[in-house]
């Protein structure tokens, strides 16, 4: 099969924990998208997500490490230069449509940027290239009704990402069970349209995948005024940096210092419920300030069995049993990111409450700072419980 | 490309109404004319010894390069007098 020409590439995007990783699942194991090559983007120094979606055989996925919005375009376009010669080579299945999975603090304007042709890029024979083979095709963005109002409110990525959207889904909709919850989500997609008067908005639960990831056309005019004003923006700072560094690659940081991203990773299965105390005790101290939590596993009851865990924010989702470890590495991993959090801290909770032979649990919390001591006294009570079931 | 801080426009996203809020300081501070656009982004600032995060101010005139203010503060904290000295201290 010969690479068709214009592959259309569409990004899937949403704010941390929002469900992109469920949605890549189902499109996976979907033979309409048998075809798709997937590029998935984390905002992390461990890659953990690729290990989170089953990947079906006939099937490309990649992993960018590091935020795509913040080393630039050239590492997308790079990315993309490198799938085409893959396939063209026969190095990797033909493909015809691409699938890009931003991080979930992923700035649309960079990446929409990034491929639209021109833009007063140098024309090396990749940017020909991608620029010949490759179009913007769509962009879907999940938006979660538990979290998704808090998140608009306090991060200006969030609000972006609906913006830029021609596609709307509705995550999580199966949590609105009281009437309250479900006389908001009636009133969702009015208030979304005050962001985003353009996108379709749909309901996860009625919305097949096929349509989200049709191909067609995604101009960027069609969109708000505020879109094409973040747009026309990101090329003048982009223009403002080159000229700077004099050609060096666009490397602007989008996430400021107060967002952390950061990763434990231990050899020794873990008894489960230190591992369930350890999560408690974290999820409670740092509140909102822990914006996502997710890793893999290796439980001492059943150490061929890893679990996935997923935190998002003020919510945990049930741990999910894997029949089989899904790479060669056996060690638990897991990945936080959080906002005015230090790493420390958790990774002494962490050590202290998982291995027996590291400092009391007193000690550790002595010395902790001010804020995180308290909040995790607070919990003393809870850890004692939780150890003595 | 259209001004388009409109005044009647929704704002009931914080961060939305505050973007709203700054393009009309800038607007009434400059004396910019309507069709003069205005877009407001964060970013975390490139600067050391600086608060993590930034908001940049872009305006587009139609007669001139393109100005960009910094100010470095996240959106939702910035005020009328944040503005008004970003200005007074641009090049």
């Amino acid at each position: 099969m010969s690479i068709p020409s214009h592959i259309p590439v569409f990004f899937l995007s949403g704010f941390l924990g929002a469900g992109k990783s469920t949605v890549l699942n189902r499109l996976l194991t979907d033979p309409d998208f048998s075809d798709t090559a997937v590029i998935i983007n984390e905002f992390g120094d461990v890659p953990i997500d690729h290990l989170l979606v089953r990947k079906g055989e006939t099937n490309i996925s990649q992993v960018s490490t590091g935020c795509l919005c913040c080393s630039g375009v050239s590492d997308l376009r790079a990315t993309l230069f490198d799938l085409h010669c893959a396939a063209a080579g026969s190095l990797c299945p033909p493909f015809s449509r691409v699938i890009v999975e931003m991080s979930g603090l992923g700035d649309p304007a960079p990446l929409v940027n990034a491929l639209t042709p021109t833009g007063g890029r140098p024309e090396t024979l990749r940017d020909k290239t991608v620029d010949g083979i490759f179009r913007l095709s769509g962009f879907v963005t999940l938006y979660d009704i538990i979290n998704g109002p808090m998140s608009l409110e306090r991060h200006f990525e969030a609000l972006k990402q609906v913006a830029f959207a021609d596609q709307i889904v509705l995550t999580k909709t199966d949590l609105a069970r009281d009437p309250a919850t479900k006389a908001d989500l009636a009133a969702l997609p009015d208030e979304l349209k005050q962001l985003n008067a353009v996108a379709t908005i749909h309901d996860k639960r009625d919305i097949a995948l096929p349509i989200l990831f049709a191909r067609r056309s995604y101009n960027t005019v069609e969109q708000s005024d505020e879109v094409a004003g973040w747009l026309a923006l990101e090329a003048v700072l982009a223009a403002d940096t080159n000229g700077h560094q004099q050609g060096r690659n666009f490397d602007v940081k989008r996430h400021g210092a107060g967002i952390n991203t950061f990763s434990i990773v231990h050899d020794q299965p873990i008894p489960e419920k230190r591992f369930r105390t350890f999560l408690c005790v974290l999820q409670d101290a740092a509140g909102p300030r822990l914006l996502r939590a997710k890793g893999i596993v290796s439980i001492a009851e059943t150490p061929q069995q890893p679990r996935i865990i997923h935190i998002v924010q003020h919510v945990a989702s049930p741990p999910v049993k894997l029949d089989a470890w899904p790479d060669e590495d056996h060690r638990t991993r897991l990945v936080f990111i959080t906002n005015g959090i230090d790493p420390g801290p958790v990774k002494e909770v962490f050590s202290s409450l998982i291995n027996d032979s590291s400092r009391p649990f007193k000690d550790v919390i002595a010395s902790l700072s001010r804020g995180f001591f308290d909040a995790v006294l607070v919990h003393i009570n809870r850890i004692i419980h939780l150890s003595r079931r | 490309m259209k001004p388009f801080d409109n005044p009647l426009a929704p704002r009931g996203n914080r961060l939305l109404a505050k973007s709203a809020d700054i393009k009309a300081w800038v607007r009434e501070a400059l004396a910019l004319s309507d069709d003069t656009t205005l877009t407001i982004t964060e970013l975390a600032c490139r600067d050391d010894g600086c608060p993590d995060i930034e908001t940049v101010i872009g305006i587009f005139h139609n007669d001139k390069p393109t100005q960009t203010l910094r100010v470095h503060l996240p959106l939702g904290e910035l005020t009328h007098a944040d503005v008004l000295n970003a200005i007074a201290t641009s090049d």
